[in-house]
């Protein structure tokens, strides 16, 4: 196993300030995260709205500062050319070189297009800021080609593009700089079903292709189980449980993930099903601690809930009793979760 | 319940003119809960549109009959029109926040529909409970009226004291404590028939502290629970008749099985129909009873869900469950659809 990146122990607190702009509580959006992300892979991570997912990529490309904990980049992106292994610690040159490596696909195609740029400028801008100004045409046409469009639509806006054909753009525009790493933040859930599967194909012909890192993020468990060869299931900001994907899928133990693979849903109407009782928690956390809440305890909504299930056959698990902070235990060889023992 | 023959929907663009609905037949028993699937831009949003004239001033329905319970409604007056929206036939749609009026609380937006279609109940109820109807908020009008009477009041009583008459200022500081005084007075009105209904259907729902929700803004609500306001509104009409275009889209997963569940739980309680609008095949094997799949205008295919998941007959049908990744590694079909547009 070749790592390409670890994080250590990395957390982002956001401060929330009253109108007198002192802070009274802090957002914990990543409350030290540890994680390997092995080089050739596909890295996934999945978890609702609101734990963290899209902060945690923000923090890889230091679009965030982190509050602390660091990025370690391995040899094969730092080439030992770089000042320091650490992602926090590299200057603005370093820094420009470091983000050649890394490739972002986000989630709306449309959102992620300048609609005033033709598909060659906007395919060929990262090869003109990083000065690569040889060539650029024949360049952009590889690109294209790569993702199975071409010449063709060289001149043409990303209004005139299907969804699927526009989320091909953003992958050759994320590949024009041959980085290693590509992060894929929800690349297919904007897309019907018959397109996600043209993507997820495409997906994985590049990766065979240019021996490439994935980072999926998604919420979509078919998706993931696909493409995913490690897997971390995050709540409230923290990894509750991380595994291989099989692994994962086959003997989950954190029970937040089980109920997130029981909520999927499937064709198999017999399924055992495990509901989540309750709303997705609030991830901001009072200075003062009269305000904070006991997090074990069952609230209001929950109990009509639980009196409204009862007797229906449905296993249920109350929200809060998620909230609590279990350390780390590991379960076989590489399976790690959050679970009382 | 609903019956849908030959529906045909045409949208007149500048490009020409797009068939969005060509010959849909559709039929929704009482008390099942019918799924709708199909890709983007394939009309299913469109057949519940046109079903119920909510269509935008392009489209136009050409031909078909629709009926409701018997009733042929194709050419219904707008007046029956509205009374069948909300009263008969209830809508939730896939983005609950910009259904909802983001400038009113939900207890003005569920109110409105009672006042519109449950008006006898709500004299009934106010009799019963000897309760004011509506909360009383007499000699109050709309807010920017009262803003302007008090800005004239106070601008008043300023001219007079920079002229050196203070004593003509003295009615209107009058006025003013007039105002503060009724809102003292009406501080704690008792609570109306509407109130409590509202705060019945928010329960019907199960929406915690029903009372402290009715007063919120739909912003101060989170998905899951504007999603449940949402159904609270298309179910406040006692309506018999449920169309949900893809309620769940915008949630997360573990928050769309407790949607699905409650419109599952309702379902059978009230023994409505439902139509399920939906993109997700997962979905609507979860859900549903039957299920119709939709491409480029028509159905092609419709069967019992148990039917269409284990022997799928279109080719189409096979194409979509093949694409969806169900563990294994193994390549991904794609559907082989022709490329031509509906143009």
């Amino acid at each position: 196993m070749k790592e390409i990146l670890k994080l250590k122990n990395l957390k982002k607190y956001f401060p929330v300030k009253n109108s007198w702009g002192t802070d009274v509580a802090l957002v914990k959006a990543l409350d030290g995260v540890d994680l390997k992300i092995e080089s050739g892979k596909t890295f996934g991570i999945v978890g609702e709205s609101g734990c963290g997912k899209t902060t945690l990529m923000r923090t890889l490309l230091r679009l965030v500062e982190p509050t602390s904990g660091s990025v370690i980049l391995s040899e094969e992106i730092t080439g030992n050319n770089f000042s320091s292994n650490k992602l926090e610690e590299l200057a603005s040159e370093e820094l420009r070189n470091f983000r050649k490596q890394i490739g972002v696909v986000f989630q709306d195609p449309m959102g992620a297009l300048n609609p005033r740029m033709l598909i060659k400028d906007i395919v060929s801008e990262p090869l003109v800021i990083h000065g690569k100004t040889e060539n650029v045409r024949s360049r952009v046409i590889d690109l294209l080609e790569n993702v199975g469009l071409g010449e063709e639509h060289l001149y043409r806006y990303p209004h005139e593009f299907s969804g699927g054909q526009r989320q091909r753009i953003v992958i050759a525009r994320a590949l024009a700089l041959d980085p290693k790493i590509l992060v894929l933040d929800e690349p297919t859930s904007a897309l019907d079903v018959s397109v996600q599967a043209q993507i997820l194909n495409l997906l994985n012909d590049l990766q065979k292709k240019y021996d490439l890192t994935y980072i999926f993020i998604s919420h979509d468990l078919s998706v993931i189980e696909y493409m995913c060869d490690r897997l971390a299931v995050m709540y409230l900001g923290r990894v509750v449980e991380e595994a291989d994907t099989d692994e994962l899928f086959s003997n989950p133990q954190h029970p937040y993930t089980k109920a997130l693979l029981s909520a999927t849903p499937s064709f198999d109407k017999n399924k055992d099903k495990i509901m989540i009782l309750g709303d997705v928690p609030s991830p901001i956390n009072y200075l003062d601690e009269s305000k904070a809440k006991l997090a074990t305890e069952i609230t209001e909504q929950e109990k009509l809930e639980i009196s409204a299930i009862e007797g229906k056959g449905i296993e249920y698990i109350v929200r809060s009793s998620l909230n609590e902070v279990i350390p780390l235990v590991q379960i076989s060889d590489g399976h790690y979760a959050r679970v009382k023992q | 319940m609903l019956e849908i023959e030959n529906l045909k929907t045409n949208f007149n663009t500048y490009d020409g003119v797009v068939k969005a609905l060509d010959g849909v037949n559709l039929k929704i028993e009482d008390g099942e809960i019918f799924g709708l699937v199909g890709e983007t831009g394939s009309g299913k949003s469109v057949t519940c549109y046109s079903a119920l004239k909510l269509l935008p001033k392009a489209g136009e329905v050409v031909d078909g009959t629709i009926k409701l319970n018997g009733e042929d409604i194709t050419n219904a007056s707008d007046e029956r029109l509205r009374e069948i929206r909300g009263g008969e036939i209830g809508i939730i749609f896939q983005d609950p926040l910009s259904a909802l009026n983001p400038v009113m609380t939900v207890n003005e937006q569920i109110g409105e529909i009672l006042v519109l279609h449950q008006n006898a109940e709500l004299q009934k109820l106010a009799l019963e409970k000897e309760v004011p109807t509506f909360k009383s908020e007499k000699w109050k009008a709309s807010p920017g009226v009262e803003f302007t009477i008090m800005a004239f009041c106070i601008s008043f009583i300023s001219l007079f004291v920079m002229l050196g008459q203070s004593r003509f200022s003295l009615p209107f500081i009058f006025a003013i404590m007039l105002m503060f005084l009724r809102d003292y007075l009406q501080r704690d009105n008792p609570a109306s028939a509407l109130d409590l209904m509202v705060i019945d259907a928010l329960s019907r729902v199960k929406l915690p502290n029903p009372e402290q929700i009715a007063n919120s803004y739909p912003h101060e609500l989170s998905g899951g629970m504007q999603q449940r306001v949402m159904i609270a509104m298309a179910l406040a009409g006692k309506a018999k008749m449920l169309i949900a275009d893809e309620p769940t889209t915008a949630l997360d997963v573990t928050i769309q099985a407790q949607i699905l569940q409650l419109i599952k739980d309702i379902q059978k309680e009230e023994n409505m129909s439902v139509l399920l609008i939906t993109h997700d095949l997962g979905v609507v094997a979860e859900t549903c009873e039957k299920v119709a799949v939709m491409y480029k205008g028509k159905i092609v295919e419709q069967a019992t869900v148990d039917e269409i998941f284990s022997n799928p007959k279109n080719d189409y049908t096979k194409g979509l469950l093949e694409a969806i990744p169900k563990g294994g590694k193994e390549r991904l079909k794609v559907p082989n659809l022709e490329e031509t547009s509906v143009l």
